[in-house]
């Protein structure tokens, strides 16, 4: 099957190039859409900047920093109570954002000053936080402010505060994938090695790539303690500044996030010869099958299989509850790019769930190759996809539920379609055994929504005509759901309920 | 509540200041293009086209989408690098082109600029020239308006960025024509609530009035045909006859009355600026001058409403609202009217928080010269402020709240610090269903008045404190 050119693409025929159906026995390289590419003006992508590729998904995520984005009041409200990364310092990363509030004649004559206030300003009004991360955007970028310089000077006014600039304006590169690449290298070139790390166990690895969306990182984190392996970085999710100087005294780089943290490994191998181990954190089998590379690594492969077994004997009997009802529900994943192939193996194997059409925001070729690989025939793969072809996708594979984010969620409602918060998460963690069980659990509950099936009702029909629907309505009884949350069970005890 | 307290005596002074940092911490608005872009999706068959980075328009959709709970759309010029550096005026043609082909119904493109393609110095003026002919070329029996929006993010914030877009529309798109009895309303930056209530006040004096921008239906329905009606409900003729209305009145001073200045001073509409109708009073002011100005009257039923109001509210003030220390963050429209309200219901705003660097506006407001003389306690009235202002007079001790009234970016303060909280403004995310819900008018401060009562007394019982004194009321 060749590229496909949508009938809403008439006018920009170039978009066949970037819209893939996977058909029987062919080559898929011969048909990789092209992707990381610029795109289209006034076609309503879904894209992102740079910028909030550095702040908003990797930098902002650290515990103990302050975000200081030189720029007008914008950049830093726009990427500000977007997230649901929480922290184990009571969320200090999610409260607060700092800009220099950028005005007209910091345009004009430099804004070099102005950040400089900011930032003693910052450290005064918060003097327990000695770390921050120095942003510029699009028009500080513009007028050529040196914020390394301004940030040399206020460490050695300050000499008890660390500082790191990211310096990727909104403009630059395609999407956010981009300010992920920025703020890795500078990272690994300017900050690991800077400081030494307290080794407490035999097995240390930093975890690439996680960034706690709702606590994923931290119900890892649980794991790992199990097994007795140190995280020296968790590379961002629930990190503070100071454990990322310190990757470089790992034994292992577990990656998870290929493409946002997929640099750093790389440069952590290069530069420090550490080994690089990419993992699928999502997914139940894909986990047990990281867990189990990770102990071959260290060679503590028994400790792996008991931690497996534990957690298999807790969730695995909730996954199938979940896995027997699911069987065959249509899913369509539209995020960022990684989660495409994260999921749609995973989904398919542990759950029984068909992954129909897949839109990757910045994902790359390889994010591209990976989720070809691993996805289905018959469904669709695009890149960048913007809004009228996600109404054309819609029409054509008709998906029961759509992973994506909540503004594309409100506009699949009014087609009758449930979403599930590709990004943020309904009810996670999603990650770990565990949290594949809150996927699959909030899969069913908006795929069995009784009001999907009544919002499909005219009332001014008569009622034979309608009566169909309101029994599809009713044979979905919602006591089987409230009773079932995986979150607070002990044991099987809530699944012995639903299930009796 | 706290205990039973005397009325005290203070001395009753206003300050007036600006905050004294130059950086912000937790800023109170976003900048001017995302006030743009809420204003260009008010218009029906109109997509606003952001020139500028992908997020400049990305950020805002999803923070429409958080508050009104829908989907709205706005479209981006993607600016990249080259365009940095040689200019970006060919990708606002692209995207023009783009949007048109794509979008047959689609009437107006307001074409905003962002602090990168200012900075650039991109022509909008001229690109859109070129646009319009080659629209006319390739489209000659369609007229798709393009709206030139300067929005530098440097400037303002989203409260001028609003008011400019709303200008700029009605400049392009206004044209003068036969003169009609009905009237223009510019009600600012409101929710879908506000609208609905202001058309019924409108349908009861029988006044026929047209909303710039109607936003009703940011509030639509799930249907059975599966039709989206999440759009503006102002039309490309609306605008076009704004030219020829009878008056305009202008709810806001500071979102949308200089379109408002702009009929007056081009087509002679009579220009009427009210004070924006929170509370009793300046509802009965707007509504005294709607009917002086159209000759009709003020009918029963909304004597009758605004008796209702006054009946809810009078239970509440004097008994549980007197004395009671409130800190008000948000627009400028919005704060100092919630301020005039609290002061009819006896509640003590003692911090007022408005944001961005139009102070020396501010300054000159005579709302904020009234209440300087109206206050019996001492007020503070900071411009240029940002959330961090209300924290830290929390969290150090100085300042004793009972109340905060502003928009869920200031949630933590509340949540943190064990203060009641009643969401008003923009955005009010965390808080399910409040764009529908009514702040203006008579039934808007009855509602309010409510929501304040009853998160006082959410408090009061959470936090087992008098939570007894409920036990009859």
């Amino acid at each position: 099957m060749p590229m496909v050119l949508l009938s809403c693409d008439s006018a920009i025929p170039e978009r066949q190039k970037h819209i893939y159906l996977k058909a029987p026995d062919e080559d898929t390289r011969e048909y990789l859409p092209v992707s990381n590419a610029a795109t289209i003006p006034g076609t309503l992508s879904e894209r992102g900047c740079a910028f909030c590729g550095a702040k908003l998904v990797i930098g902002g995520v650290l515990k103990d920093t302050i975000q200081m984005i030189h720029g007008p009041i914008g950049c830093a409200y726009d990427t500000w109570h977007t997230k649901r990364y929480p922290t184990d310092n009571g969320h200090f990363n999610m409260k607060y954002v700092w800009s220099t509030d950028m005005k007209e004649s910091h345009i004009v004559f430099g804004g070099e000053k102005r950040l400089e206030k900011s930032m003693h300003e910052a450290f005064d009004e918060m003097p327990d936080i000695k770390r921050m991360i120095v942003y510029t955007t699009c028009p500080t970028a513009l007028i050529g402010d040196d914020v390394k310089a301004v940030a040399k000077k206020v460490m050695q006014d300050r000499p008890d505060v660390d500082i790191f600039t990211v310096e990727c304006p909104g403009f630059s590169g395609v999407s956010q994938s981009k300010g992920h690449h920025v703020l890795n290298i500078g990272w690994i070139n300017e900050k690991v090695g800077t400081l030494d790390a307290e080794i407490t166990s035999d097995y240390t690895m930093n975890f690439i790539g996680d960034f706690n969306i709702q606590g994923d990182t931290q119900l890892l984190q649980t794991y790992w303690d199990r097994l007795g392996i140190q995280v020296i970085g968790h590379f961002t999710g629930n990190a503070s500044y100071d454990d990322l100087r310190k990757m470089h005294k790992a034994q292992l780089n577990v990656v998870n996030c290929a493409r946002s943290s997929g640099y750093i490994a790389n440069e952590l191998k290069k530069q420090y010869g550490i080994p690089r181990l990419d993992i699928d954190s999502w997914g139940f089998s894909y986990m047990a099958e990281g867990i189990r590379k990770i102990c071959a690594f260290f060679g503590i492969e028994e400790r792996g299989e008991k931690l497996i077994e534990e957690e298999f004997a807790i969730w695995k009997p909730k996954l199938d509850w979940y896995k027997e009802r699911l069987q065959g529900t249509r899913m369509a994943i539209w995020t960022g790019g990684p989660r495409l192939w994260h999921w749609t193996k995973s989904v398919e194997d542990d759950l029984g769930v068909q992954v129909v059409a897949m839109s990757s925001k910045f994902g790359h070729e390889e994010d591209f190759e990976k989720v070809i690989a691993r996805g289905q025939e018959g469904t669709y793969y695009i890149d960048d996809g913007n809004e009228l072809e996600f109404f054309e996708i819609i029409d054509l594979v008709k998906p029961d539920v759509i992973f994506t984010g909540p503004r594309v969620g409100e506009l699949v409602k009014k087609l009758h379609i449930p979403y599930v918060n590709g990004h943020a998460y309904h009810n996670g963690p999603y990650m770990g055994f565990e949290g594949f069980v809150n996927l699959a659990r909030d899969m069913y509950n908006a795929v069995h929504n009784p009001l999907k099936h009544l919002a499909g009702i005219d009332i001014r029909v008569a009622e034979s005509n309608t009566a169909d629907q309101y029994a599809r309505a009713e044979a979905n009884p919602v006591y089987q759901r409230f009773f079932d949350n995986p979150n607070q069970a002990s044991g099987n005890d809530s699944l012995m309920r639903v299930a009796g | 509540m706290t205990a039973c307290e005397t009325a005290e005596i203070p001395l009753a002074e206003v300050k007036f200041e600006p905050k004294d940092r130059a950086g912000v911490i937790n800023p109170m608005y976003d900048c001017q293009p995302a006030g743009a872009q809420f204003a260009g999706i008010g218009v029906t068959d109109s997509i606003p086209l952001v020139h500028g980075g992908q997020g400049c328009s990305m950020f805002v959709r999803l923070l429409f989408a958080q508050h009104f709970k829908e989907n709205f759309d706005i479209a981006s010029t993607s600016l990249h690098e080259e365009s940095a550096v040689f200019g970006g005026t060919k990708r606002v043609e692209e995207g023009v082109m783009v949007l048109a082909k794509r979008y047959p119904n689609l009437r107006v493109i307001p074409i905003i600029t962002t602090c990168s393609t200012e900075v650039i110095g991109d022509d909008i003026e001229g690109t859109i020239n070129v646009c319009n002919r080659a629209l006319k070329k390739e489209f000659p029996d369609r007229k798709i308006y393009l709206a030139p929006v300067h929005t530098p993010s440097f400037k303002g914030s989203q409260v001028s960025g609003y008011d400019e877009c709303v200008a700029s529309i009605v400049k392009t798109i206004a044209k003068k024509g036969k003169p009609h009895d009905g009237v223009n309303l510019f009600p600012g930056w409101v929710n879908p609530g506000d609208i609905s209530l202001l058309k019924h006040y409108m349908k009861e004096m029988d006044v026929e009035a047209t909303f710039f921008m109607d936003t009703e239906s940011f509030d639509s329905p799930m249907l059975p045909d599966k039709s989206i009606q999440t759009h503006g409900n102002t039309t490309v003729e609306h605008i076009q006859d704004s030219a020829n209305a009878k008056a305009t009145f202008a709810l806001a001073r500071y979102e949308g009355a200089s379109a408002g200045e702009y009929l007056r001073d081009q087509f002679e509409v009579p220009h009427y600026l009210v004070n924006t109708p929170y509370g009793i009073k300046n509802t009965d002011d707007m509504l005294r001058k709607i009917s002086e100005v159209t000759g009709k009257a003020i009918p029963e039923s909304l004597v009758h409403e605004r008796g209702l109001a006054l009946d809810a509210l009078a239970d509440l003030a004097h008994m549980f609202f007197a004395n009671k220390k409130v800190a008000i963050y948000g627009h400028p429209d919005l704060v100092i009217g919630l301020a005039e309200f609290c002061l009819e219901v006896e509640l003590e705003p003692v911090l007022l928080l408005i944001g961005d660097d139009q102070g020396s506006k501010y300054k000159k407001d005579p709302r904020i010269k009234a209440l300087k003389e109206r206050v019996h306690f001492p007020m503070e009235i900071i411009h240029n402020a940002d959330l961090w202002e209300l924290e830290k007079r929390i969290t150090s001790g100085e300042l004793k709240l009972d109340l905060i009234m502003g928009h869920s970016k200031g949630r933590y303060i509340a949540i943190y610090n064990n203060i009641p909280m009643v969401r008003v403004g923009f955005p009010t995310f965390d808080r399910a269903g409040l764009y529908r819900k009514p702040t203006v008018g008579y039934r808007g401060a009855m509602e309010l008045g409510e929501a304040i009562a009853n998160a006082l007394f959410a408090h009061m019982e959470y936090n087992k404190d008098k939570e007894w004194i409920l036990n009859t009321w």
